[in-house]
Parts: C-alpha cells; structure tokens; sequence
C-alpha cells in the first residue's frame, strides 16, 4: 500500500456561530469560486457547537482575522492511503475502518495526535507537520511513502531518525469519552462540480442560514436531532454530507448517490471539547469498528468528533463500543 | 448547465459517411457531396465539396460525459454514454428498432456509487465487454468493466432506495460489473491494448498510468506520471501511446514503458484532444482550449525500435480547418486519408483535409522526386536527343561536359569549347581568350625570359593593358590598294598590339597582319565577321571580296553580294547621298557586323558609339575595334565600361577585358551565380598564371564543389583525372600524405625509404614494387630489417609482388603509364581494414570481397567492405 504525503499545509479553525456573517464572503469564494483562488483545499463543516474550517495556506488568506475565528496553532499535513487496487474480489472495508489497523492504530501506538476527514472519494489522515519525521518513522515499514511535491509524486525517504523512538508497548484501548448518538440520518454524497452553480444557493443556504429553519423545526433537536453539515471541496473534488431531511432539497440526479441508497447514523464523540493534544481517539473508535468489519465515515471538527456507521449496523456499533468502554473500566 | 458543454463529434467506426455530435443531445449525420442528389435541402455544407444531412436526435441521455460508439457492424448506431452521475446508457440513433439492438438499448448499467462517469471503451475483441473510468468514491472502484449482454439485475434493491436515481425500469438496470479495477483511485482515461484484448491501460488520478490484466487483476504494470488524461493508443503501432495533462503530451513506448520515450512540445493552454491519425502512420493531432488551430506531430521519422537517449524528430506544423471560428473538437475520418471534421462550439461543423506534407529531393544527376501522402512524383528531364542544348540543365551539360574531358585539353585550349559542346559563344569566348592568353604568355616566355612584368600583364587583361599603355603613336592610315588619306586617326602602341593580340586578331610580331585571323574566319564561313575585321583595318577591297567569296559559298547568302555593291559605292564625301542612305538603311540590316560596317564608314572620327556599342558584335571584335580607333582617353574608360557591364551581366566574353584577376573572379562568380557552372569556373581559373586567383576563396569553393560533384555523380575517375590536373597547375593543391605505414616493430614510416613513390595517401599507401632488381627486396622494414605483415590470402609478405610484373625501369615507367601497368600496380598496393586491421595486397583484398562480404582472415567476422559506404558502389564514369 502506497501512503501519499499531499503537499498542502492545512489550518483547522474554529468559527463560531455568531461570527459567521463576517466569514461567508471568503467561505463563498472559497467553496463556490475554486477559479478566484489558488486553494486546493477546502473543507467546511457546521456542528451545532461552530463551523470547523480546514483550509490550506492559500485558502487561508481568504479569511479575515476575528475574534469569532480560533485556529488551532499547528499546521497539518494530510495523509493519503492508496491501496494498490488490484483486489478485485476482496470485500471491502472502507473509510477508517480499511485504514484502522494500518495507520490509525499505529500512530495512536506512538502517541501521535491525528486528525480524521472522510470524504465522499477518501479518507485524509490529518497530522501535525513537527510529527512527520515520526510519522514516517512508523507508517514506513507498512507502506511506501510517497510525498507530493509541486504535483509531482516522489518518494519520499525517511529521515532515518530511529534512535530515540522506542517501540511502545501495545496496551488496550478503552473509549473514555462519553458517546452519543443522534437520531437523524446522513447522507454521504457528492455532485458533478460542473453542476455547483445551480445548487450554488440552496448550499449557501444549507450552509449559513439553517440556524433560521432550525428554529422553526424547534423541537427537532430535543428528541436527538443533530445539526451537522459537511461540505469539501479538495482537488476538485467536491464532498457532501447532510442529513437525509436536508437531501430532500436538491433536484433529482444533481447528488450522486449510490444504488443501494445507503444511509448513515452518526456516533458523536466526546463530551467536552476534545482538543488538539489527546491522542489515540480515532483509535478507539476505529478498532473496534474495523475488527466487526463496520465500515465507517470519521470526521474531526474542532471540538468534537464524529463517525458515521450504516443504519443498519448502528445497534452493532453501539453494542462493540460499548463492550469496549466496558472492558476498559 | 448546458453552456458549459461543448460539442465533441465521434466518427461512426464502420460507415465512413456518418458521425455523432454530442454535447446536450447527440446528433447523427451523415456526409456526403454537395449538391448531390442524395442530400436535401436542409444539408449543411461543411466544405466546397462535401455537405452534412442530420439523419436523427437523441436527446434521452441528459448530463452526458462520454459516448462510446459500438465497435461491430451490428446494431448500427448504438451508442453507450457515460452520464455524470456515473451511470452508462445503451442508446441508439436513426435505428428501426430490430430485435438485437431493441434488447440493448435503454439498457443502464449503474455503479455502486454515484460519480462522474469519465472515459468509456469497448472491448474490440469481446464486443459485449463496456469499461468505463469513473472518478474516486473512498469505497468503490474507478473502472468497471461491464457486460452489456448479461442479464443480471438484482432484485434486492429496495424500491424506496432507487428514489434518489430517478425511476427506472429496473429489469433494464445492471448493478454487477463483470471486473472492478483501481480501488480508491480515479480513472481519467481509458484503453484496451489493441495488442492484447485482455489488457487494459488506465489513466488514474494518483498520477498512474497503468495496465492492467484481466486474467490476473492483482498484477499491474503502472508508472507515475502526470499525464494522464486521454490515452490513447496508435493504431498504427500498437506499442505506441500517448497521454496528456494539461498542455503537455506525452509519447510511451509500452514496452519501455518507465518513462516516456519524449514529451512534445508544452502548449500554453490545456489539451482538450490527443487523436492519432487512422490512416496515416505516426501522425498525431492535438488541440486545445479556445483554439483554432489542430497542432499535428509527424513521428514518420521516429527510429524504432526508440532508440536509447537520443530525442527523436517530430516535425510539427499547425492547420486552421476553418479561419477564425474556435474549434470545440474533431474527428478524424476513419478511412479518407488525412481527412478531419471539426466542430466549432457552435456546432458549425468543417470537413477538412490536412494537406500532405511534401518532401523533396533533388538527385545528384538532375531528377527531382517528391512525395506527397501515398503518392511518390519524379521529375526527370527529357533524356532524347531532341532537346536543344540550351534547354538543358546544367548538371546535365556538366555531366555531359566531364565525360567528354571538357578542361583537359591543355595544348589547343580553345578546343575545350568544342569539348564542351561548342554551342555557348560565351564558353567559346572564354576558351579563345584563355588560349590567346597561354599563347602570348608562352611566347612571351620563349623570347624574353626576363620580362615577367609583361608576363603577368599578360594575365590580368585588356582593361590592365590598355591602363599601362604609353607611347601611342596616332597616324593616319590610307585604304589600303589606294593612296587616299582617310580621315580617320589610327592608333598604335605596343600595349595595343598585345591587347590586338589578345583578342585574337593578330598574331606575334610587331607588324598588324591581320590575313591570317581573316583566313582562319573565312574557313569557319564567317563570312560578315571577316569583312568587318577587313574593313576595319581599312581594306574595302578585302572586305568586297570576302563578301562576294561569301555569297558563292554553299549555302551562301546572295544578300551579301548587294552589301558588297553597296560597299564599293562608299564615298568620304560629307553629305554624298550614299551616307545618307547608308546611315540610315543600314540600321535595317540583320547582320550585326554588316550593320557595323556601315556605321563605321558613315561614323564622325573619334565617334564610334554605333560600333562600340552594338552588343550583337563579339565583345572581343569591339574591344580590337576600339584599340585601333579610339585615343588614350577614349580608350580606358570604354574598357572599364565594357569590363562593368560584363562583370554585372556574368558574361564570359568579358574575361577578356578582365583577365584572370581578382575582377575576373568577381565575373566569374556573378556567371556561377546565374548558370552554376562550377565546372567551367574550376577549369577557368586554374589556368591563372601566378595562381593568386586560386587562392581566392571562391575559387576554392568552385573547385571543391565541382570535385563534391563528381563524386556525388560517382564520377571517380573524373575526379581523379581532375585533382591529377589540377595539381599540375595548382602545386599547392597536392595532398600530402595522409597515411603512412609504420612498421609493427619498429614503428618507422615503411615507406620512408621511398617516399619518392608517387602515389602515397588517400588510404592506400603504395609499397614500390617495380620489380626493377634493386628494388625487389622490400618485403622487410627499411628501418630494423624485420618481415613486413603477410597478405592474409597469399600469406605472402607484403612487399612481394602479386604476380610477375614486367621488369621495366623507373625511368621508362613514368613515360609509360598505360593503364594496365597502373592497374597492376595498385594490385601490389597495401589496404587493410581500419576496424579490424587486417589487410593485404589490394588486388588480393578486391577479388576476395567480390565474393565475399567477411575478413578473409579466418575466425574474423568483420564485415569490412561493408563498413565502407561507398565500397559497394561502382563508379558510374568510364576509367
């Protein structure tokens, strides 16, 4: 397997609710006009709590500096599993779970922080810069690294810094943050970017005014409705995830949407802010999922975390996760 | 949305007249002639010739992304397109629906997750297999390959989950691939090896090329790269692709496939079309956004197998299918060679044709071939003897000109223009002029040895002569047979004798006798000209009687008896009616030297202009003219007149006035420039006394040009036979000796002990082997007296002789070259391989490679004669 270094220096930021008015012109022109600047990577996703923000350095710039607006101080690099494709007939774990055992578990070994993004094409693994000579240090005997250059792939050789890293010892990972599961249903999707324009609108809306048409469906979020939006734009490509209710808005064949229809329940982690520091999160969540064979979506935000689970495995994940707080107690 | 699209068109793979137009709706037309018969009124016309008619629309198929028209015969039209949600639909145009198609078409094969739908091919052997390039989904695969017959269609799904897709007829639906390849991958582009059936080559998103087996998914062949849109395959040269990303194209070899073999050249805007041309080899034609002009590469002389580093030529050019209109796409014509429609966002369409481009070639011996598309054209010239000699090219004459030894008589030297055809007065001119000159100069050599001041006035002409001239003495001559003073001043000086000299009307002395010229004039029949010279030296007798000897010759004209009547009336009376009538009727005549005559007996003293400048008379003729009449200011400057207009006009009757100096060099070229005639130059200025012109460069340049000539013509001997003149002429144009053999022991040049031998260089090196008695132990080093090699067929050491050679001294041999003592004697000659060192007695080494194509030596596999390009010509001149 191919583990591909991508080339864009990454911010996460924080923009609260009431300070969004003062981000949507360069959030638009970052979502919307992909032409207007020379960013390649955008990623946008409202929770009920903020709007977390994962921009490259040139998408950055677009955004003005605020009070509303908190950015995590480390720049991050985004990882890239690529497999080497030719199982035809294997089955097919996918998202974190495909990548659990490989990566995620490793790093959460060597006390490495990871930041998760799924998108509708892939995963990107998120690490802070100062800790790729690690990274690579522990991802090299797995997979052949390649790094992403001026677009060019090259390979790239590890730094050989050996001495000093001690094999850690694999312990048991107990999930120590509290679990939650809202009752809405998501959608992972897509749409063909030469179609954005004529969904320009109703995105923008979905985007920055849903928290008018929440308070109309007021009590949606007492009985465990959650708000979450998700949009990315990376390379061209363009990512959605929303919850069914919001999908109904959108013309028919605009979104892509696989034959079976699939649908997605979402597990939130985390009952105080998380953090940029605690590591092996994702792990927790992922090894248990990967070892039933559940796939998954995972995507961090600035505060909490989030995975997305088949409807129809919801109770299963429950159960294993469960299982697993249990035996960490 | 549907701005966004541009048309692309796509040629029906079996019926040459019909093609598709995608963008919203797909189009079928089919081309035929203009205003034939066949086609309607709503034609389109696409060139002068040819015309469009729109035979059917399909507008089922929205969000169209790719089309893939069915590669066999049967159904006709029927078309997958690949939508951007993923899915492809069989569709078909302008079909009556039979049974096959009817089951295909609406057919819908649908991925497992929806995303854009990139590239599409069908299989072209198995017919029924569909890959199509899809773009990534985190849990899917990029490339599907579908089969279109299959029947499969799952139940399972659940009605209420098809509600985002639309509805559908599900029983039409197919969800199970045949293959799945490229796992969280994009694919861009997409081809089956036309080599290999099973094989496929993509073009994915994490910058691969690779190529995939179906036998066995697991494996691939991939390199990295980034291009990696459009792929596709040569049809001409199945190992061959080429891949592009962005402005740039890159050209793979399969089988070295780490890298491309070259890049072509990096467009400033981004390639939206890379086709290769299906009829005509190795041509490839790009184009790119909001363009109007198809780029085309020709690798027709691409080596293959690609050699290692080396860059091959591609040659690119650009067409313009139609002015100024922006070209959306194109198609090339399946079967009609070099043809193209193009399509214009718009959808103005143009058919095309690129034109072929021409090459040529000129052939050393006058031919011209060039090639056009399929067709090869030779121009050669009319080889029959009824083409008149004026006409002919000039390589021809030259050819003509070196076998019949044109230059190489050197004794009578004005006969070489009767070696060159005699039929160019300007190559007579010359010659008689460079003849009067060696005679004068010879003479001149004979009687007063000391004088090489007048030696070299000899050469440098009549316009240097006239210069130097002093002492003229003018007296005033009577017609000769009366007492009568004429009126008419006449000068005299020794410079003008020997200018009279020059031009051939006098010979040595210091008498002016011009009898004999007027003897010589009237056997060649010249009959006017030898009236004129009479007259001239004021001989009306003489004139009258050539004139009347002229008229009873054969063939004679009558004309000239009446001439010589009107002659005899001549009176020096001022206002005699006869001049009056004579100055005026004469300009009627014909003849240009009668027309002299005549202006020269009606002419004020001192005002000959109607003489000196009649261009039909012989410039030597005007210039001993002028000597005799005109002073010593007149003189010079019609000289340098008469040198200007000639030296402008490259005419060779001028190097008369010119000589063989540095003015006649710069005649001489402005002659090569007009004819080419290297030939004649070469010849020409060798003969220059001092050899001071021989060191101009142009002169070096005319000389090795005519030997490059030669030798293009395979006139070997001909060179030869040149460089043996030329170095009598020109000593300092002898070769050295270039090569020399040195003994394998003592490293002593072998043929230092006699390097009075003649022939020594150019590869061969004689070993003298005369046979005279004191020389016939030479088989050892001169130097430390060890054995010379062996031939490698005799195993004789060289030095022997090849077989007994007539005993004759070194003194009778020089005198006696004939040929087949020389020939002998190159049979005795050293000639070794340069490759692999073995060698032998020439005449040993030529018999055995006549038969033979290896060394002679054994275990030795050198191909030496072959080494030698021209060693397997034969020369196309007579020895």
């Amino acid at each position: 397997m191919e583990l591909h270094i991508l080339e864009h220096s990454l911010k996460v930021a924080s923009i609260a609710k009431e300070g969004i008015q003062i981000c949507t012109h360069g959030l638009i022109k970052l979502a919307f006009l992909p032409s207007k600047t020379r960013c390649k990577f955008f990623s946008l996703t409202e929770t009920p709590e903020d709007y977390t923000i994962i921009v490259d350095e040139d998408g950055f710039k677009e955004l003005p500096e605020s009070e509303y607006l908190s950015v995590a101080d480390a720049t991050w690099l985004a990882l890239n599993v690529v497999s080497g494709g030719g199982s035809a007939t294997s089955s097919q774990p996918i998202g974190v779970t495909k990548i659990a055992k490989s990566v995620i578990a490793p790093l959460a070994d060597h006390n490495i922080s990871v930041f998760m993004l799924s998108t509708y094409q892939t995963d990107f693994i998120l690490v802070r810069e100062r800790d790729l000579p690690m990274v690579m240090h522990t991802l090299s005997s797995e997979f052949t690294l390649l790094r992403v250059v001026n677009g060019e792939t090259v390979a790239a050789n590890s730094t050989g810094v050996t001495n000093g890293f001690v094999k850690p010892k694999l312990v048991p990972r107990p999930i120590i943050h509290p679990l939650s599961s809202p009752s809405n249903m998501f959608c992972v999707t897509s749409l063909d970017p030469d179609t954005l324009p004529s969904v320009a609108t109703l995105l923008m809306d979905v985007m920055f005014y849903s928290g008018g048409a929440k308070e109309t469906g007021g009590q949606s979020e007492d009985s465990g409705h959650i708000r979450f939006f998700s949009f990315s734009l990376i390379e061209g490509y363009i990512s959605l995830v929303m919850d069914e209710q919001t999908t109904q808005r959108f013309p028919n064949n605009v979104l892509f949407t696989s034959a079976s229809g699939e649908l997605w329940k979402m597990v939130r982690i985390g009952g105080q802010p998380l953090g940029f520091d605690e590591c092996g999160i994702v792990a927790q969540i992922s090894e248990p999922l990967a070892t039933a064979d559940i796939p998954a979506y995972y995507i961090s935000t600035f505060k909490f975390d989030h995975a997305l689970v088949p409807e129809e495995n919801i109770q299963s994940v429950i159960g294993a996760l469960r299982t697993n707080e249990s035996t960490g107690q | 949305m549907s701005s966004g699209y541009k048309p692309d068109i796509l040629w029906s793979p079996h019926h040459a007249d019909r093609y598709v137009i995608c963008d919203t709706e797909l189009s079928l037309y089919r081309i035929g002639p203009a205003g034939s018969s066949e086609t309607k009124a709503g034609a389109l016309p696409l060139s002068e010739e040819t015309a469009a008619t729109l035979l059917a629309i399909n507008s089922d198929t929205p969000y169209m992304k790719c089309v893939a028209w069915y590669p066999k015969q049967e159904p006709e039209c029927l078309l997958a397109v690949g939508q951007a949600n993923g899915r492809v639909v069989l569709t078909s145009l302008g079909q009556s629906h039979n049974s096959k198609c009817k089951e295909l078409v609406g057919k819908e094969l649908v991925p497992k997750h929806a995303r854009q739908c990139n590239t599409l091919a069908w299989n072209p052997g198995d017919s029924n297999w569909l890959a199509a390039g899809l773009d990534k989904h985190r849990a899917d695969f990029s490339v599907l390959i579908w089969d279109i017959s299959s029947k499969f269609s799952p139940e399972a799904v659940p009605a209420e989950k098809v509600r985002l897709s639309g509805d559908v007829d599900s029983g039409l639906v197919v969800t199970k691939p045949l293959y799945e390849l490229g796992q969280n991958d994009a694919c861009l582009s997409l081809c089956w090896l036309p080599r290999d059936h099973q094989k496929l080559l993509l073009a994915g998103m994490h910058r691969n090329l690779a190529i995939f087996d179906l036998r066995n998914t697991s494996q691939k062949t991939f390199v990295n790269t980034k291009a990696i849109q459009g792929v596709t395959v040569d049809p001409h040269f199945q190992d061959r692709v080429a891949s592009f990303f962005e402005g740039q194209v890159a050209i793979w070899d399969l089988r070295k496939f780490e890298k491309p073999v070259f890049t072509l050249t990096e467009q400033p805007k981004p390639l939206t079309k890379v086709a290769w041309c299906p009829t005509r080899m190795g041509l490839l034609a790009t184009l790119t956004r909001d363009s109007n002009i198809i780029r085309l590469y020709d690798m027709q002389h691409t080596p293959m197998p690609f050699g290692d580093e080396v860059e091959p030529t591609i040659i690119e050019r650009s067409v313009q299918p139609c002015s100024e209109s922006i070209i959306s796409s194109f198609a090339w014509h399946p079967s009609a060679q070099n043809r193209m429609v193009v399509v214009s966002p718009n959808r103005v369409m143009n058919d095309f044709t690129v034109f072929e481009r021409i090459s040529l070639a000129w052939s050393s011996t006058t031919a011209l071939m060039w090639a056009c598309g399929r067709h090869l054209y030779e121009c050669t010239e009319d080889a029959g003897q009824g083409v008149a000699a004026a006409e002919k090219d000039i390589a021809t004459k030259m050819r003509e000109r070196a076998q019949s030894h044109y230059g190489h008589d050197t004794v009578q030297v004005w006969r070489n223009h009767v070696l060159a055809g005699g039929d160019d007065p300007q190559l007579r001119s010359l010659w008689y002029t460079l003849h009067y000159i060696l005679h004068c100069s010879y003479t001149e050599n004979v009687e007063q040895k000391q004088q090489s001041n007048k030696q070299s006035l000899i050469y440098s002409g009549i316009k240097n002569i006239v210069k130097s001239s002093s002492g003229t003495t003018e007296t005033r001559r009577c017609w000769s047979g009366s007492d009568r003073q004429t009126d008419v001043p006449w000068y005299h000086s020794e410079e003008r004798s020997l200018a009279l000299q020059l031009c051939g009307w006098i010979s040595r002395g210091p008498d002016i006798d011009v009898e004999p010229f007027l003897k010589s004039l009237e056997q060649e029949g010249e009959w006017e000209r030898a009236a004129a010279v009479a007259l001239f030296n004021l001989d009306i007798r003489r004139a009258i009687q050539i004139l009347n000897k002229g008229a009873s010759a054969e063939k004679g004209d009558l004309n000239l008896n009446v001439v010589a009547m009107a002659l005899s009336g001549y009176t020096d009376e001022k206002n005699s009616l006869w001049r009056e009538m004579c100055s005026s009727l004469r300009l009627q005549l014909k003849k240009p030297y009668l027309c002299v005559m005549f202006a020269f007996l009606t002419s004020e003293p001192g005002a000959y202009d109607a003489v000196l400048y009649e261009s039909r008379v012989a410039v030597r003729d005007r210039v001993a003219f002028a000597c005799m009449f005109l002073n010593d200011a007149q003189l010079p400057r019609y000289i340098d007149k008469l040198a200007n207009e000639m030296k402008e006009a490259g005419n060779l009757e001028g190097i008369l006035l010119t000589g063989l100096t540095k003015d006649g060099v710069d005649l001489m070229e402005s002659y090569v420039d007009q004819t080419g005639d290297v030939q004649t130059a070469s010849f020409c200025m060798l003969k220059g006394s001092p050899g001071e012109v021989l060191k101009d460069p142009r002169v070096q340049c005319w000389i090795e040009n005519y030997r490059n000539l030669l030798d293009a013509w395979r006139f070997w001997h001909k060179r030869a036979e040149f460089d043996i003149h030329r170095s009598k002429l020109d000593s300092s144009s002898k070769p050295l000796a270039q090569v020399f053999v040195s003994c394998n022991f003592c490293g002593k040049s072998i043929s230092y002990s006699c390097s009075a031998m003649p022939h020594q260089g150019r590869g061969f090196s004689q070993y003298g082997v005369s046979g005279s008695p004191t020389k016939s132990k030479v088989t050892s080093c001169p130097g430390c007296r060890k054995p010379l090699p062996r031939c490698a067929l005799c195993l004789m050491n060289m030095g022997t002789p090849v077989s007994s050679c007539p005993g004759t001294g070194k003194a009778d041999e020089k005198a006696d070259l004939t040929r087949d003592k020389k020939l002998a004697q190159f049979n005795n000659w050293f000639t070794w391989c340069h490759n692999c060192r073995h060698g032998g007695h020439a005449g040993h080494m030529l018999s055995w490679f006549r038969d033979h194509s290896e060394c002679p030596v054994s275990a030795c596999t050198c191909k030496c004669m072959q080494l030698d390009t021209t060693g397997n010509l034969v020369p196309s001149d007579s020895v």
